[in-house]
């Protein structure tokens, strides 16, 4: 098989069509409210939403066959994105607390699953999806989903961003903070959803993680991170849909579609990040500086201060 | 108090939830006027800062800003955002606040002018972005503290007192009516300081009315006008000749050994200058 | 020994070993890095089974190579810890699902990696196990004092002329070491849960490190034993029931006390999360 197969040819089959078109429509938005989920540092959170989503896809696909999975999803995800945003934001519960409450979410959906009757294979489908088999009346409600987590996004992109900043200076600026973690948590459990269908529920944290930390190793510019996210996602979709192509119609190794897009992802950001330490290096040597890792957080000034 | 004051208090008070704040305010600033505000450390300064922001409760008396008026009342606190109890606050679109510090991700990739553009979010609201009078005012406020070269460099790469002048860029960028400065001077070097003095001048004469907390006494006599004393309650305000005597800062620093010098409060335990 | 009575006292070793170093993982604050290797190893997981070696031992060697790749990512400006475990955890999570799928036939079911398998416990699982608490002890008790002073005052433990590095790659290995050994009883994406809930609800309910290092054990020992009980008598698998029972401590001792001091209103309080866990 040729490469040109894989990449374009394929593509004139229905399903491969089909699977394209939901992949780059839910990596591009992923990719770009990834962006904010990495200047928040949110990576965490995000990994917590994947696990809490499973219970609802569980309890969906119990309770109303194939097409109960979405809607099942969408409850879960939009209740764990309250309840963390709150949890966050109330300091009650440590990062350990809020894993094993995840953890513990996850379970309940494992016996809701093991009840079935194909434990074996309704567990394979939530856990890494099914983006070759989607049905076409779900691409619709799909899109519409990750839609609905862009608009979030878009319409609050610059607050989000003061927020990610400067949490202390958005808050005397009189912008909620609670208002603004719920609104890009609700977007991230969306995406979620509509990811959990794709490339599963737990492998959708790559789509929301490697394109935005591609971005920011490529660029320093601000609002370049968000196209740069976009078209990573998009290429890397692209690729990892005709890389399974090729795999399983070509070599006969029959590769599941959702983790394989995954490795590309992530193949492809070990790529860019040598990439970007070789031409570090080459620049630190042409300009004769000693390497060394910088530090992570800065104040001001150096007396500090309680909250208010 | 006068009608075009920008600031006034009336008897007015704000509580943490915790039950510690600043309580018996009663003071204005004029439109020009520059104000400092003085005392202990943890004693109520930054609530009062904040108080203003809508950050703390106003649990007690009024506090009129422009033309919006605030009651307190025995509520306490009020929700995620503080606002005062009856739903009011101060338009926060008109008062620039620069903080004592600032936690930050020195890698962010954000650039001073950026930084400052936030200064314009207020105006702003959720939907609309940045235009051409957004893009003026941050340009003059950078030129108004000096750091119009360093526009488009990222901002972790400033130096302390350049993000400082660059945080008071944003609060500048918001045109406001008042100014709030929560110890500016701690910490920086003389031409710094020059430079911020400079500043705080050039906006009394444009108009703005200047809150500013701080240990640095001869900063109160130079630029300030009156002297607002602080511990707790407001022990004191009038014009610095009077209101800036030793026995009023001995009063309000409560029992522990105070001396003016020329230059500054020497308060043993404190940061002075 | 019945397989019953294996499972039971593979319950208690390792639901002991993941409450004792879980101490540390929750101390340190390194939850996030926990989770990406219980997931990260999963493809060592799988090719230890299709090999037919102990699942742990593949699992192990994945761990090595997770945890060079998550500090060295980490270290990198503009990526950080956050950053280095998600692209582990779902890196490693693809590439186990992907040798999972090709390899032609696989002695074990994926499910049992993922979700655990302790009626199928070897004496081997148990043993290795039981090698890392007695490790772990070990080290703790050498290393205890040390452990806790850069835990809790990094710069201070750097200005009285120590070097963090050891402590931290001490900590990094147990932590490896320990979410190995939990993965014949609750699988890959449920280990976290035995390493962080004895751990964190021992630390609401004690007010010292040593009590925590007694506490937690004892708790996750619990955990493990009850879960089985509960996995026979409710038919339910014993993976997920390990760590509900684990969860149910946690939220015992949360709400027995912060019912009262619920705060209700958002404090300034951050997460705790690994990205402030700079590895030096």
């Amino acid at each position: 098989m040729s490469p040109a197969d894989a990449l374009f040819g394929a593509f004139s089959l229905p399903f491969m069509w089909r699977a394209l078109v939901v992949m780059l429509v839910l990596s591009v938005i992923a990719g770009v409210v990834g962006v904010l989920v990495n200047l928040r540092s949110l990576e965490f959170i995000t990994d917590g939403l994947t696990h809490a989503v499973f219970p609802g896809l569980a309890v969906g696909l119990a309770v109303g066959g194939a097409s109960g999975v979405l809607p099942g999803a969408a409850v879960a995800a939009l209740i764990g994105a309250v309840l963390l945003t709150w949890l966050m934001r109330s300091g009650i519960a440590s990062d350990a607390g809020i894993a094993v409450v995840l953890t513990a979410a996850f379970s309940v959906g494992v016996i809701v699953v093991s009840k079935s009757d194909d434990y074996a294979g309704a567990l394979e489908t939530l856990l890494f999806g099914r983006v070759l088999t989607i049905p076409p009346s779900d691409v619709v409600p799909l899109v519409v989903v990750s839609a609905i987590a862009l608009l979030l996004v878009a319409l609050t992109a610059k607050q989000q961003v003061f927020r990610a900043f400067d949490a202390a200076g958005s808050r005397a600026a009189g912008n909620s903070a609670f208002a603004l973690d719920l609104t890009l948590n609700v977007a991230v459990a969306l995406v979620v959803v509509a990811g959990a269908s794709t490339v599963g529920s737990l492998l959708v944290l790559a789509l929301l993680v490697v394109p935005g930390a591609v971005a920011r190793l490529l660029t320093g510019r601000l609002w370049l991170l968000f196209p740069l996210a976009g078209v990573f996602a998009a290429l890397a979709s692209w690729f990892g849909l005709a890389a399974g192509f090729a795999a399983s119609v070509g070599a006969g190794i029959d590769l599941p579609a959702g983790s394989t897009i995954v490795a590309v992802f992530v193949v492809a950001y070990g790529v860019v990040l040598v990439g970007r330490l070789i031409r570090d290096a080459a620049v630190r040597r042409a300009q004769g500086r000693p390497t060394a890792p910088g530090e992570a957080k800065s104040s001001v000034a150096a007396s500090g201060e309680g909250a208010a | 108090m006068s009608a075009t004051a920008v600031l006034t208090f009336e008897g007015a008070a704000f509580t943490h939830p915790g039950g510690d704040g600043v309580s018996d305010l009663d003071f204005a600033i004029a439109p020009g006027e520059a104000v400092a505000l003085i005392g202990p450390n943890g004693a109520g300064k930054s609530t009062l800062l904040r108080g203003v922001l809508g950050l703390v409760p106003l649990t007690r008396g009024r506090m009129t800003f422009g033309r919006r008026v605030a009651a307190g009342t025995e509520a306490g606190a009020t929700g995620a955002t503080g606002a005062a109890a009856d739903g009011t606050h101060a338009d926060r679109g008109m008062v620039g606040f620069l903080p004592q510090t600032m936690e930050f991700d020195v890698d962010f990739p954000i650039s001073l002018e950026q930084v400052v553009m936030q200064g314009r979010y207020r105006r702003l609201g959720l939907l609309r972005w940045p235009g051409r009078a957004d893009r003026a005012a941050v340009r003059h406020a950078l030129e108004t503290v000096g750091l119009t070269e360093f526009a488009a460099k990222r901002f972790g790469s400033l130096s302390g007192g350049q993000r400082q002048r660059g945080l008071l860029a944003r609060a500048l960028a918001a045109d406001p009516s008042l100014l709030l400065l929560d110890e500016p001077f701690n910490g920086l070097d003389q031409p710094n300081r020059d430079a911020l003095v400079a500043t705080l001048r050039r906006l009394k004469a444009e108009g703005v009315a200047v809150l500013v907390s701080t240990h640095d006494l001869e900063l109160a006599r130079e630029v300030c006008d009156r002297v607002l004393l602080v511990n707790g309650r407001q022990t004191a305000f009038g014009p610095v000749s009077d209101a800036l005597t030793l026995s009023n800062v001995q009063r309000c620093f409560e029992g522990v050994e105070v001396e003016i010098d020329e230059h500054t409060l020497v308060v043993p335990g404190h940061e002075g200058h | 020994m019945t397989y019953f009575e294996r499972a039971m006292l593979a319950a208690i070793v390792i639901g002991a070993v993941g409450g004792f170093v879980g101490c540390l993982v929750v101390l340190r604050r390194r939850t996030f890095f926990a989770q990406a290797l219980t997931h990260g190893t999963y493809p060592g997981a799988v090719a230890a089974a299709a090999l037919g070696v102990s699942v742990p031992l593949g699992a192990a060697a994945a761990s090595v190579v997770l945890v060079l790749v998550m500090t060295g990512i980490a270290r990198v400006r503009n990526q950080g810890a956050q950053v280095a475990a998600g692209i582990v955890l779902t890196g490693g999570f693809a590439a186990g699902a992907i040798l999972a799928a090709i390899v032609p036939s696989l002695p074990v079911q994926p499910e049992s990696l993922l979700v655990g398998s302790i009626l199928t416990v070897t004496d081997g699982d148990i043993l290795l196990a039981a090698l890392v608490g007695v490790v772990a002890l070990l080290l703790v008790v050498l290393f205890g004092r040390s452990i806790v002073f850069s835990t809790f005052d990094q710069a201070g433990f750097r200005a009285a002329g120590y070097r963090e590095w050891p402590i931290e790659l001490l900590v990094l290995g147990l932590t490896a070491a320990t979410v190995v050994s939990a993965l014949p009883a609750v699988g890959a994406i449920l280990a976290i849960a035995l390493i962080a809930a004895p751990a964190a609800a021992a630390r609401i309910v004690t007010s010292t490190y040593r009590g925590m290092l007694v506490v937690a054990p004892v708790i996750g020992a619990a955990s493990g034993v009850l879960g089985v009980l509960a996995s026979r008598a409710f038919a339910i698998a014993a993976g997920p029931a390990i760590v509900l029972t684990a969860t149910a401590f946690l939220v015992i001792a949360l709400g027995g006390s912060k019912l009262r001091a619920l705060p209700w209103r958002a404090s300034a309080i951050p997460v705790e999360t690994a990205e402030d866990a700079r590895i030096a």
